[in-house]
This record gives C-alpha cells, structure tokens and sequence, in this order.
C-alpha cells in the first residue's frame, strides 16, 4: 500500500517534538474558541496568520488545522451547559445537550460530546486519507439542482423537530425562512426587509439569532418561572459525571451516522456543517427506536449532530487540498494562508509537497487523541459552572452572550438584535412554538433559495432541471417521505383502532 | 520585544534622512487602527492584515497597525464609522476596495460616498482572467463570442453579485458584441470554480493566482486577460482589448483612505509611508505571489480615478438595468 508508507512518513513529520507543540497549541486554542461563543476558528486563524509568516508551512498548517478541528470540539460545551450555541454548527446540541444538563446529566452529555467528536475526527481523517480524489470528484459532479434538493431534505427534517404541534413548528420554520431571505438578494442586488437599516444588507448573522433564541430566550423564560431558587442538580462524584455504559450502547449508529453524514456532507463546497449536524440529528430521529424521546435529553441527540460536525472539517479539507476549492469561511481562510507561504493550493499540490499533506493527515490523527485527552478531564470541571446559583448563573449567560455577538461584527447594532430575538425566542417559548424549526428554516433558507434560482436561471425557468437529475430526484423523493410519515403513521394508528374496536 | 529598539532607531533615522519637512510635522503617537470591512478572512481582512504584518517586519513604523473589522452594508458600516466615529482622527486608516465606490451608487441605505473620506492612496491593481472548462470547444475569447450569438442566452457564466468586476465584463462584452449569457450568481468564489470544473456552467472571471494552478493541473484553460497588458506568467494570454474587444478597462483596485477632516500632513505622512512601503521586498513577494500589480497612485491622483471609476460604473450599471441610488 501506497499510501500507507506516506502516512509513515507523515506520522515522522507530525511526531517531531517541535511539529507535536504546534498541534497541541492550535488544538489547545481551538478548544479554547469554541467554548467561548461568537469567536469562530475562521476570525481565530485569520488573527493568528501573520505570525505564522515565519514558521515553516508544514507546522504552521498543523496549527491552524488544529484550531479548526478543536473549535468543533469546544463548541458543544456551552451548548450543553448554557443553551448558548458556542459555534453555529453546535447549535442542534443543545437540543438534547440541555436537557441532559438540566436533569443533572451535563457530565455525560458532555462525555458523550467528546467521545463522539473523537470518533467522527478520527473518521473523518481516515476519509480524507483514504479516498479524497474519488470523493472530490463527487463533490464536483453536485450542481445547484442537487444542493436545492439536498435543502429539501434537510428542510423535511421540520416533521422530525416539530414537538406537539406540526402548525406551530412549520409557522416557525416560515419565520426562520424570512430572516434568511433579509438582506441584499444575491441576483438582483434588491436590498430586502432592511427597513432602511445599512446594517441589515449582509442580512442577520447566525450567531445572534442561535445565542438570542436559544440562550436568551431561556434564561428570561427560566426567570420568569422563577426556577431560579433551585439550582440545577450536578452529582458528586467523577464516575457521576462520567457517560455510562448504557450511554454510549445507546450512541453506537449515532457515532456511525454522524461520521459518515458529516463527512460527506463535508466534502460539499456549498453546505457546511451546521446542516451536517441537522441531517445527521434528523436520521437518528427517523431511525430511532425511541424517537419521541428526542428533545428531552437522550445521548444519541447529542453524539449525531456533535459527531457530524467533526467529521465534517475532514470532509471540508477535501475539497481544498484536492482542488483548492474552499467550501467554508474557515477553509477560505486556510487557502489564503497556503498563498502566503507559498505554497500553490490547487490540484496538484498535494503531488507537490506531500511532506505537508502527510503531515497534516497524521497530525489530525494526533490531535484528535490530544482532544479527547485534554477535553475528557475538562468534563467534570465545565460540570461545576452549573453550580452556580442562578443570580450569579444568569447574567453570566447575558454577558458571555453580548461579548460573543459583539465579537462577531464589533457593531451595536447586533447587539440590540440580540436583544430583539432574545424575546423572540422568549414569547416562542411562552406560546410553545419550537425553536429548532426557526433555526433550521434560518440555516436553510439561504442555500435552498439560492440553489432553486440558479437551477432555475439554469434550465432558462424550466422546473424539470430538478427531477430530470437523478441525484436531486432521490433526494427529492426521500423528503417527499419524510414529510408525509406523520400521516403514514396516523393512518397506521387508526387502522390499529380500528381493528381494535372490531375485535 | 527585542526589535522594538530596531524600529524606533530605524523610523528616526527615516524621518531624519527621508521624507520632507511637510511630513515630519506628523507622526503617529499611538497603535494605528487599522479598519477593513471584511471579517477576518475576508479578502480585505487578509490584505490587511498582510501588509501590517509586513510593516512591522520591515520596522517602518513607530507604532503598531491593529487591524479591526467593521462588516456589514458591503462595506457601508465601515465608512459610516469612519465619518461619524472617526472624523479628524489621524490615527485611523481603512483599506478600501472597488466596492466602497460602487456600493453607495446602488444602495439608497448607504449614506456615505469615498467623497465623504480622505483618499490617501491607491495600492494595486488586481488583473483577472476569463476561463473556461479544458476540455471546452472554445480556444479563443473570439470563439466563445461566437459560440454565445449562435445560441443566444444558452452558455453560462458562474460569477459572483452583480455590479462585481465578473458582471461588468460581461456587460462590456455584451453590449460591445451583441452576444449574451447567462449569469449565474455564487456567493464563494470557491462555489464557482466548482461550477466551471464540474462541467455546470462554460465560463468565469476568475484570478490569475487560482487559474494558474487549474490550468497546471490540465483541468482549465485561460483565453483572454482581464488588464492593462499581458500578465507575466501568461505571456500568450491576450487582453481582451488584444483579442478585438473595444471595451474599457474596469480595475479592481484596494487602497488606503483615511477618515474626513484630517490634516494634509497627516495624509502626506500616509503617502510617504506607503510609497517607501511598496518598495520593500516583503510587499514586492506579496504581490508576485498573488499575481497582483503595483497601482500606487497620491491622494490628489486617486480622488480623480475615484471620481472617474464611479461615473464609468454608473453609465455601466445603468446600461445593465440596475437601479442607481445616486
């Protein structure tokens, strides 16, 4: 094997002592990132880049690699502890992240996280190692008709997430497709519902309507019922706080599904992770044993989505050693650092300098390992943050949240935003309407929107380019299903009455 | 931070020997705000941050270059900062691209133009390339002109928003032959050359940096450049002007403006600076490295190409049916 004798090589690079410091850095400072929400792993490494000038490319990449891949692994933290998603693709964690955490169960959330985000890292480079030219050339082959359809999917995930009421979850995921649509429309450069506001042409950032909807509109919830008085139940104890055996029986297809999901999803220039980690939670909800568990805090809610947005950065550095086709912000930014130190990103850098590819390859493997070390520990101490009494616990969330939306674009603006969806997410939770949908209508909107006019502009307005492509049409027909298995299962429950009253 | 001795000795010695008595009267006090409007990331993030790192290797400034980011309004946030936060203030700059001038020419919510700014001056010049598929039938930019009229509105550009230097080429080439395309906007750049390899559209703007490697590894071919002459690494490359089109050149270009109100010492200071900036080897590696060219260009000279780069994208943003604010 080939292949297996440059991953020697690689491993010689990436176990240099000096190589070795490097990656525990860039992992140690992406751990760091990703807890504290707003500050992403792109804005990181681009503030770190021109010291990287006078390092030589090889450790430079393993660094900044490890920043990548370690924010994914902090990012769940305070989705778990707080509500507050720490990097918009840890957002589906809060999920059942929360509500583990609310019924004294943060540490095996947070176990779980870690032990599922090692897995899907390790897989995730394993793809990458072993099967992306193939995988890139997929990638490729995927047009706007396919990312359109593929947003269909991950839009029919709605019924998955609905809670109660099916009217209720799809007049939020109408609201979330609004806000999406805010700001300069891409084809026409028509500024839309910007209200006269400036701030509002690059529309409305992730991070402020995550961290108002879910961590604001929690906190002011949580104090209007005055649950404050009762702190929250953190068991004594490491082996307390540790996953259990039960725990990860329950995560075995969820470590699997989100690796697999995350990864190819990954490879996608034009999706990303946070859909990843959606599609991924969507799957272990249709295929669950227990799906109408998921919401209220079951481990495999939390080892999916946390899985599929590590497997993801695999995914993602596909297309950009590959082709030199970034697929995200954080990817963009690593391909202009390559430029930088001269290297040339493009299909044949790879050929060029396998030094560094291998290197890096072995070096994810080995950061993944320093991951799970330096975060498994962590686990009974992030664990504590709960103890604290709610006058104290609550502003802290208001403030880690403000300070994070504020980094993000340094601009009041978003921050008074922020206050905007905080009782967004507040009168949501008044009137039960689920906010999972909004968040996956906002996440969507933008790439399904864009995808159908480009098929559209395509074809010249003809709307069979979207079945007429096997791909698309699979995808299409497969949440044509989803969305109509509510009724398959009403129709199957009454038919079960039926007979029941017949005998 | 054992160089700092090196850079106070070195900016001493540069106001001593080198700029004259105009200049001297100013010198930054204080860590230099260093403004852009892209995130971090972002191209104008990047360019910024690469030349404060450079300054600070080259040792020609007293101070140091903090490099913040005001996003949002396509750049609109940024100058609004700089006009309502920042007025008079000598101890801020802010990089400026093409779109500083043509965003307030198409959005009524931006409510400053490059005229409410001091320009100080002007950096590169970014050249383009016109590309299409390898295996595409199109050998010449003739040839896809030709292709274009026989099926009109069938062959597809993959391009970013409009008004952007891939959309202006379009529709000089458009109206200047009365063949048409499709245009089909992508948000990433990286999204379009996607679109180009995987077969899905026939052509793209794309930079020469990024072709290069595209074309090396036989997956894409370049057929006319998008600039003033030919780039050195594609000595056979035409210009479009070389191919037969009669069609202006639109530059993209980034710079340095400064906030309005500022003393003209201050602003004579900056054009020194930068004059003895683009001369150093980290900046010359910059550019070669990118495939970019020196634009450099004062302050009295860039308010001029301001102005006439805003009336020529007016009359072609006009022509292509977008609604002008102003």
């Amino acid at each position: 094997m080939e292949s297996f004798g440059y991953l020697m090589q690689g491993f010689a690079v990436a176990l240099t002592p000096y190589n070795l410091l490097w990656c525990f850095i860039g992992v140690f400072l992406g751990t760091v990132i990703g807890i504290l929400p707003g500050l992403g792993p792109a804005a990181t490494i681009a503030m770190l880049l021109p010291l990287t000038f006078q390092m030589n490319p090889t450790s430079a990449v393993i660094m900044l690699a490890g920043i990548y891949y370690g924010s994914k692994y902090g990012g769940s933290t305070t989705s778990i502890l707080l509500n507050v998603p720490g990097e918009s693709a840890s957002v589906v964690t809060c999920f059942d992240g929360y509500q583990m955490a609310r019924q004294g169960r943060a540490g095996a959330a947070l176990g779980v996280s870690a032990i599922a985000s090692f897995i899907a890292g390790t897989f995730g480079v394993v793809g990458l190692m072993l099967v992306a030219p193939p995988l890139a050339k997929f990638a490729l082959s995927f047009s706007s008709p396919e990312y359109f359809a593929l947003m269909c999917l991950g839009l029919a995930m709605v019924v998955l997430l609905a809670g109660k009421s099916m009217i209720k979850a799809l007049l939020a995921m109408m609201v979330g497709l609004w806000i999406a649509g805010m700001g300069t429309d891409l084809f026409s450069e028509a500024s839309r519902f910007t209200f006269g506001h400036a701030e509002l042409l690059d529309g409305v950032d992730f991070v402020v309507v995550a961290i108002g909807v879910f961590a604001l509109g929690e906190v002011l919830g949580n104090m209007e019922i005055r649950e404050g008085a009762r702190m929250l139940p953190v068991p004594k104890g490491l082996r307390n706080l540790l996953p259990t055996l039960q725990d990860l029986k329950d995560c075995r297809f969820a470590f699997l599904n989100g690796s697999v999901v995350g990864f190819i999803i990954g490879v996608l220039p034009g999706a990303g992770s946070t859909i990843a980690s959606f599609i991924s939670y969507g799957i272990e909800k249709a295929v669950s044993r227990r799906p109408e568990k998921f919401g209220t805090g079951v481990p495999e809610g939390v080892a999916a989505p946390e899985g599929a947005n590590n497997a993801e950065t695999g995914g993602a550095m596909v297309p950009l050693l590959t082709l030199g086709i970034p697929g995200s912000g954080t990817t963009a930014i690593l391909l202009a650092a390559f430029i930088l130190w001269g290297l040339r990103p493009g299909p044949l850098m790879i050929q060029d300098n396998p030094t560094l590819f291998w290197g890096l390859v072995a070096s994810m493997y080995v950061g993944n390992v320093m991951l799970l070390v330096l975060n498994l520990p962590l686990v009974p101490l992030f664990a504590q943050i709960l103890r604290l009494p709610a006058y104290t616990l609550y502003p802290f969330i208001f403030g880690i949240s403000i300070v994070g939306v504020y980094s993000v674009s340094g601009s009041l603006f978003d921050t008074w935003m922020l206050a905007l969806f905080g009782l967004l997410g507040y009168a949501m939770r008044r009137l039960e309407y689920p906010s999972a949908p909004l968040i996956l209508g906002f996440v969507l909107g933008d790439i399904m929107e864009r995808a159908l006019r480009q098929s559209l502009m395509m074809s010249q307005g003809d709307l069979t380019i979207l079945v007429a492509r096997p791909m698309s049409a699979t995808m299409l027909f497969l949440a044509v299903l989803i969305l109509l298995a509510p009724l398959f299962r009403k129709a199957d429950a009454l038919r079960v009455k039926a007979i029941a009253e017949g005998s | 931070m054992k160089f700092r001795p090196m850079c106070l000795l070195m900016a001493a010695a540069v106001a001593v020997l080198g700029a004259g008595p105009a200049a001297a009267q100013f010198k930054p006090t204080k860590p230099i705000e260093f403004m852009t409007h892209t995130g971090p990331g972002g191209g104008g993030d990047v360019f910024a941050r690469g030349i404060a790192a450079a300054m600070e290797k080259e040792g020609l400034m007293p101070v140091r270059m903090q490099v913040v980011n005001k996003t949002g309004g396509g750049g609109a946030t940024a100058m609004a900062y700089l006009v309502n936060e920042k007025k008079g203030d000598t101890h801020t700059i802010a990089v400026f691209t093409g779109l500083w001038f043509t965003n307030p020419i198409m959005r009524k919510e931006a409510k400053y133009t490059m005229k409410d700014l001091t320009p100080v001056v002007r950096l590169v010049l970014e050249p383009a390339m016109i590309a299409v598929k390898n295996d595409a039938p199109y050998k010449s930019l003739n040839e896809f002109i030709d292709a274009a009229k026989q099926s009109p509105g069938q062959l597809k550009q993959s391009a970013g928003s409009l008004g952007s230097r891939d959309w202006v080429v379009r529709q000089l080439l458009m109206t200047n032959t009365g063949a048409s395309w499709a245009y089909i906007s992508f948000p990433g750049g990286g999204e379009r050359i996607a679109a180009l390899l995987g077969g899905h559209v026939n052509m793209m703007v794309i930079e020469p940096q990024e072709a290069g490697e595209h074309i090396r590894a036989g997956n894409m071919r370049v057929i006319a450049t998008v600039s003033e002459k030919r780039l050195p690494a594609f000595p056979d490359v035409p210009t479009i002007q070389e191919a037969g089109f009669n069609v202006p050149n639109v530059p993209q270009v980034r710079g340095i403006v400064a906030p309005p109100g500022i003393p003209p010492e201050a602003v004579a200071y900056w054009e020194d600076l930068f004059a003895r900036f683009i001369k150093t080897a980290s900046w010359q590696k910059y550019l070669s490295d990118n495939m970019f060219q020196d634009g450099y260009m004062r302050s009295a000279e860039l308010i001029k190409f301001g102005d006439q780069f805003s009336e020529t994208t007016r009359e072609i943003l006009k022509a292509g049916g977008v609604k002008v604010a102003r």
